[in-house]
């Protein structure tokens, strides 16, 4: 695409009339430009030079450092890989490479030369039930796997250009007959259930049966996805059915199932999978895992049995959107009672309740609070911390997409105890929707007097702003996310002064992170004791994880402090998937660590997992199986961190390098004896040595992971992979089970197997790549891996 | 005032106060790399790091700010290793010589880039004073060294390797020096042998200021470059000017004296220092009581001393390998070595400064090398000259050299560092290096992005003299680097505070163009 440079004049200067022309603003300008092109061509960003205070040392400087910014026109279409945790042990590697390959592309670029597409790797898509996860746009592939690449891109170019169906129109008119719910978290959408809910629009439209159609917010049961409720009856004879993994193809039968002549729902029981009858349907619903009807099962109960739903309460029938719904069922409530509070007891409730942040490291809230209430000025800040960005973990975005309103509570709350009138929530930029819905929310808030002026008729005033992030981890780190809301690049500063003293522009500023804000309406509401009934001595009240991996059941999950890993795996997640063997849960991602199997009695809190070498972290929960290598998953969280560093102190920016330099060698068998404890030496330094949190806990996967599994690192010195993950060092070979079918020939990418048909295949080992594709694709598994 | 304790000392320092200059002020020494105080606090280098005993946490001390009660430790062996670690690090990515190549594949060390600039100058005179701080004899080496450095030249990669030997020749044929007498130190030194190494042992002494003895068996010195090599090679007019110039300089000269067992006893006994230098070793020789296995006589590799404390051996009596100018080296690291041990020191031979190397450079990386440079092929002296160059042939040959050396060899605070801890790059050398940058368009500055630490003191002090477009942090992470907004000339980014940027730089990442106005440490 050229642009014009008379044009390009003109929507610079709209984009600053509305964006700003102070030095920090420069991220949203950044983003309007993009916005715009796609991409952030060079006359644009000389154009902002030109006619706002932005030097070019500060937009070139802010633009490079963070990720969303692109300096070439991409394709058409942008392909993301979601590389997180979940997708990371089901192959996400081997099906990146598969889409490079299928999209041709030049080594080292990322879009074709007919720029149709690009191909970007992502942290995480927050999908990870879902796992390996590929979008397209806005389509989402789930289970995607290497051999099915080339499919869904296929499948992708057949759907683009389809007009999307009209949606149905709700008639109103006579008495309610029941509430039909679809979840609309991110995770839904991406299984699909925007498709669902159109369907279901159209369903009613064209039956014209009056009920209510409901989108909820994330139920947590995301190994279930797409689910659809179905209330029927009214008035305390309320009846629900849970349907799972539903595709639009069923919605038909299923809405008539309740809402129509019975009959129809036998049919659905009897054999759902030839149903004749479809609306506005795609055929090759290709990708996602297809559906299989569940009924109100045994798990669903113990899935959801251990939960207590705190930050989460009402999951699964709130609307998201709905004020009244939320405060019909209690909230704001607890903004009330704060309001009829002096501030310190406020801040007393919320001590004695136990809290202790939620983004990893546990410092009490209520001190917080404390040191930021007794700051002098006017003109405090409030922050509220949702760049989440860790590979694997969605607490935040889940938060924020289906509880807006009791965030928005949690910092109005916390606004009164410290004294300040002005608050901003920090949004990663890859959660469009938790955005939109935050955006939204705060509009129906102010509406309604519960923010802006004068809030509920008191002399209370609070307003709050959004700041969306351009993509770096590091501004997770509550100096980082300073800086980058003044509009800098994301380096971190140097504790103390602590942000509580001198944070925002150098102004008194609280920062907590979502889910510490979540947490605080049911403290004010139900009382702090009620709160500290759940969880430990010193871990009080419930954690949000998002548990992903090797198990049958994944999602998100509100549990008590100080249950154990065994009930979560075994009862939560219905322990491991396949014949595999439970071998370590990964707590807390990149910070975090490993917890072997035998260590599974380990209670969650935070001073638990520390002794256990691993970190509450933002949350994240990988159950990892007897298949998985811990060398290559210490490898694998550390190359996220180290293409996350900052790169302003040296232990971070190059000692992160250095150790991934030395995990790489070990996983292409090149390391040599002496390298593990000079990996070792390194990572104790790294730890010890660099500016922030990013830095401090980079080494942990490494050295937990050297910690319970020395023997498979020094394995790896010898040129063994024990569990056949690390790509050098194995090989692919034809046993005898093969019957000489040639699909195996016919699919390599690199003709590495001879066309020999009706004869056993051999896999010339010069040529193979090792894509894995020959293996998936064999129909009798006689591909193996030595 | 703020009180806390650094080094288990009590010590008040005022409020905002680094722990860096909390510490100063009590005479305690912090190494620091990325601190300015015009730039402001940034903290990347973390060479500064000390623990605080409180927390147990390392903290930068250039920028943390003095708290009551902190209890901090300055020096112990984990910090030093981690600050060791920390620029084994940098070095690990540091994409830069400290000296050329052929610098550090010269036995001697021969400052050879400087002595190319005084050729091409046309200034004989300075170019064989920078030769002779290193090598005795460059007129006799200039005609029989199989030149080493020519094989180690970066020229090499565009078409043939600067032509080091003849020009060190022509330094040694046409330079005039005064011989000036060193102040004189205490101590009296017998040297035994007028070969190659034991004339350069006493040439270093006589520079050092001792008065030295020199015994040889032959009738003339010169040893086996008077007696074995081909007249045809090395004329004897060019070898009797340099022993002339050698003898000359105040040394007492015994010929035709052949020295034996008692003879050596009683040197040991009567002189402060031995260097035996005799070339072969005779069975007799064997027999003086130095510790040998039958060829060689066992030294220590880096001060040349052997198993008697004051007596040293050098030339070919301690190795196998004839060559002239490592014998010729030896002359001058043992007069170091015994300048060391006369002080009462441990003899360690002459101080090795640490150097950073890149080994090859890539062919893309030539170009930039190549900037400004004589583009002319190898010039070969005609026959009718003996081989030699005339000096406009020595002053174009000279501008063939791309000068590989770095800007701020002595002012380069990484350089200095690496020293002290005695850092290796090799240590995280696991990837292949990064590419090498120089940009040479500047007036007045250098500017290798390659050689950077990422402190940013240059970014911040641009905008502080208000440069625009200025310079920038381009990038985030292990690829983070500084570079001109736009990717403009750094002509156009930087044109009031050159020097200031180049001063204020630790490294050798923005140095001046005329690297003499370094600051010398």
């Amino acid at each position: 695409m050229k642009v014009q440079p008379g044009k390009i004049q003109k929507d610079v200067d709209e984009v600053i009339a509305l964006s700003g022309k102070d030095k920090s603003s420069v991220i949203q300008v950044l983003q309007a430009i993009q916005d715009r092109y796609n991409y952030l061509p060079r006359e644009a960003l000389m154009r902002v030079c030109d006619t706002t205070s932005i030097t070019p040392a500060e937009i070139t400087g802010v633009a490079s450092f963070y990720t969303q910014f692109r300096f070439e026109p991409a394709g058409k279409h942008i392909v993301k890989v979601c590389t997180g945790t979940a997708c990371h042990v089901k192959g996400a590697t081997l099906v990146h490479d598969a889409m490079a390959r299928e999209m041709k592309l030049a080594p080292g670029r990322s879009t074709d030369d007919k720029r149709l597409f690009t191909l970007e790797k992502v942290a995480c898509l927050g999908c990870c039930t879902l796992a390996p996860v590929v979008q397209i746009d806005d389509t989402t592939y789930g289970h995607v796997t290497a051999n099915s690449s080339a499919g869904v891109l296929k499948d992708f170019l057949s759907r683009d250009g389809k007009k999307k169906k009209k949606k149905g129109v709700i008639l109103p008119g006579g008495e309610l007959q029941g509430e039909i719910r679809v979840g609309l978290g991110s995770c839904c959408i991406a299984s699909g259930s925007s498709d669902i809910k159109d369907a279901v629009d159209a369903v009613v439209a064209r039956d014209r049966i009056n009920v209510n159609i409901k989108q909820v917010g994330c139920v947590g049961m995301c190994h279930q996805v797409p689910l659809l409720e179905v209330v029927t009856g009214n008035g305390g004879t309320e009846q629900s059915k849970l349907y799972a993994k539903v595709s639009p193809a069923d919605i038909k039968s299923i809405v008539r199932s309740h809402f129509a002549p019975p009959g129809l729902l036998t049919r659905i029981r009897n054999g759902i999978t030839r149903i004749a009858e479809t609306i506005q349907t795609d055929d090759d619903w290709e990708g996602i895992e297809r559906y299989s009807i569940d009924v109100r099962e045994k798990h669903v109960a113990s899935f959801l049995g251990n939960q207590i739903p705190i930050a989460t309460e009402h999951r699964g029938v709130l609307d998201p959107l709905d004020l009244d719904d939320y405060i019909d069922r209690g909230g704001y409530g607890g903004l009330k009672r704060a309001l009829g509070m002096e501030s310190g007891e406020v801040i007393k409730e919320v001590a004695e309740s136990g809290l202790r942040g939620r983004g990893g490291a546990g410092f009490p809230t209520g001190k917080k609070w404390e040191v930021a209430a007794s700051q002098p000025g006017e003109d405090k800040m409030l922050i509220c911390n949702g760049d989440e960005g860790d590979p694997g973990a969605f607490m935040d975005r889940m938060l924020l997409e289906s509880y807006p309103f009791r965030i928005i509570e949690g910092m109005t709350i916390a606004a009164k105890a410290i004294g300040t009138s002005e608050g901003i929530c920090y949004i990663r930029a890859e959660y469009p929707l938790a955005v939109r819905r935050i955006r939204q929310a705060i509009d129906m808030c102010i509406a309604r007097g519960l923010l802006g002026d004068n809030i509920l008729d008191s002399s209370f005033s609070f307003h709050i702003r959004i700041r969306e992030g351009a993509g770096a981890f590091v501004c997770g780190e509550e100096t980082a996310l300073i800086e980058s809301i003044e509009g800098k690049r994301g380096f971190p500063r140097i504790r103390p002064p602590y942000p509580a003293e001198q944070g925002l522009w150098g102004r008194p500023t609280l920062i907590n992170n979502t889910e510490t804000f979540a947490m605080v309406p049911y403290i004010m509401d139900k009382g702090a004791k009620q709160f500290a009934s759940a969880g430990t001595n010193k871990s009080r009240g419930t954690k949000v994880f998002a548990l992903a991996g090797k198990i049958r059941r994944g999602g998100l999950i509100e549990v008590p402090m100080g249950i154990t890993i065994r009930e979560i795996v075994e009862e939560i997640g219905g322990g491991i998937a396949g014949d595999r063997q439970f071998k370590a849960v990964q707590i807390g991602g990149p910070s975090g660590g490993c917890v072997p199997h035998y260590l599974s009695g380990t209670p969650v809190d935070f001073e638990s997992l520390l002794d256990a070498g691993a970190m509450m972290g933002s949350g994240g929960l990988v159950v990892l199986d007897s298949g998985d290598c811990m060398v290559d998953m210490a490898r694998y969280f550390l190359s996220f961190t180290q293409s996350e560093s900052c790169g302003k102190c040296t232990f971070c920016r190059v000692g992160t390098r250095r150790m991934l330099n030395i995990l790489d060698r070990m996983c292409s068998g090149t390391a040599k004896r002496g390298e593990l404890e000079e990996l070792e030496t390194l990572a104790m330094q790294v730890r010890a040595g660099s500016l922030c949190g990013l830095g401090k806990t980079a080494p942990n996967p490494v050295l937990s992971t050297i910690r319970y599994f020395r023997d498979e690192y020094e394995a790896h010195l010898e040129g063994r992979c024990p569990t056949g993950k690390c790509k050098e060092l194995i090989t692919y070979y034809v046993d005898n089970e093969c019957i000489g079918c040639t699909i195996c020939a016919q699919k390599c990418p690199v003709a590495a197997i001879p066309f020999s048909p009706h004869e056993k295949h051999e896999i010339d080992h010069k040529e193979c790549t090792r894509c894995d594709i020959c293996r998936e694709a064999c129909p009798t598994g006689a591909v193996k891996v030595q | 005032m703020v009180k806390l304790r650094i080094n288990n000392r009590e010590v008040s320092a005022t409020k905002g106060m680094t722990v860096l200059e909390a510490a100063a002020r009590v005479g305690i020494e912090i190494p620091a790399m990325c601190h300015n105080s015009d730039a402001g606090h940034f903290a990347s280098c973390m060479v500064c790091v000390v623990k605080d005993k409180g927390s147990s946490a390392y903290i930068p001390s250039c920028s943390a700010v003095v708290a009551c009660g902190m209890d901090i430790t300055t020096n112990s062996e984990e910090l030093e290793l981690a600050r060791k670690t920390a620029v084994e690090l940098l070095l690990s990515e540091h994409a830069g010589d400290c000296e050329a190549p052929c610098r550090i594949a010269c036995p001697a060390n021969m400052d050879i880039p400087l002595m190319n600039r005084f050729i091409a100058a046309g200034n004989a005179d300075k170019a064989l004073e920078t030769v002779l701080k290193d090598i005795a004899m460059p007129s006799v080496l200039g005609r029989i060294c199989p030149a080493p450095c020519e094989g180690a030249c970066h020229r090499k990669g565009v078409d043939q390797p600067v032509s080091v030997c003849l020009l060190k020749r022509f330094a040694g044929d046409e330079g005039k020096i005064e011989l000036k007498k060193a102040p004189p130190q205490a101590g009296r030194v017998a040297v035994i042998g007028a070969g190659i190494a034991g004339l350069s042992a006493v040439w270093f002494l006589q520079g050092k200021g001792f008065s030295s003895t020199l015994f040889d068996s032959n009738p003339l010195p010169g040893g086996a470059l008077r007696y074995a090599i081909d007249q045809k090679k090395l004329s004897r007019q060019v070898l009797d000017r340099e022993t002339g110039i050698i003898l000359g300089s105040g040394v007492e000269y015994h010929p035709d004296t052949t020295v034996d067992r008692a003879g050596f006893d009683r040197m040991v006994k009567d002189y402060d220092a031995v260097v035996v230098a005799t070339g072969d070793l005779t069975r007799e020789i064997g027999e003086w009581g130095l510790a040998n296995n039958g060829r060689q006589v066992a030294v220590d590799k880096q001060s040349h001393q052997t198993n008697i404390p004051n007596v040293f051996a050098i030339g070919n009596v301690n190795r196998t390998t004839k060559l002239a100018i490592r014998s010729a080296a030896q002359g001058k690291e043992v007069a170091f070595s015994i300048e060391q041990f006369l002080a009462g020191s441990e003899p360690q031979g002459e101080p090795k400064p640490f150097n950073s190397r890149i080994g090859r450079l890539l062919k893309h990386e030539l170009p930039v090398y190549m900037k400004g440079v004589s583009s002319e092929a190898r010039i070969e002296p005609p026959v009718k000259n003996g081989g030699s160059f005339d000096a406009p042939e020595a002053a174009r040959e000279a501008l063939r050299c791309m000068h590989c050396e770095c800007l701020k060899p002595s002012g380069c605070m990484l350089r200095n560092l690496a020293q002290r801890y005695g850092a290796s790059q090799r240590r995280f050398r696991l990837e292949e290096r990064k590419p090498v940058k120089k940009t040479t368009d500047h007036d007045t500055v250098v500017f290798e992005p390659g050689k950077c630490i990422r402190c940013g003191i240059c970014v911040r002090l641009a905008v502080k003299h208000d440069e625009r477009p200025g310079l920038t942090f381009l990038g985030r992470g292990y690829d983070v680097e500084i570079a001109v907004p736009f990717e403009e000339n750094i002509k156009v980014a930087i044109k009031k505070a050159g020097s200031i940027l180049a001063e204020a730089c630790p490294t050798g990442a923005l140095s001046f163009k005329n690297g003499a106005q370094v600051k010398q440490p």
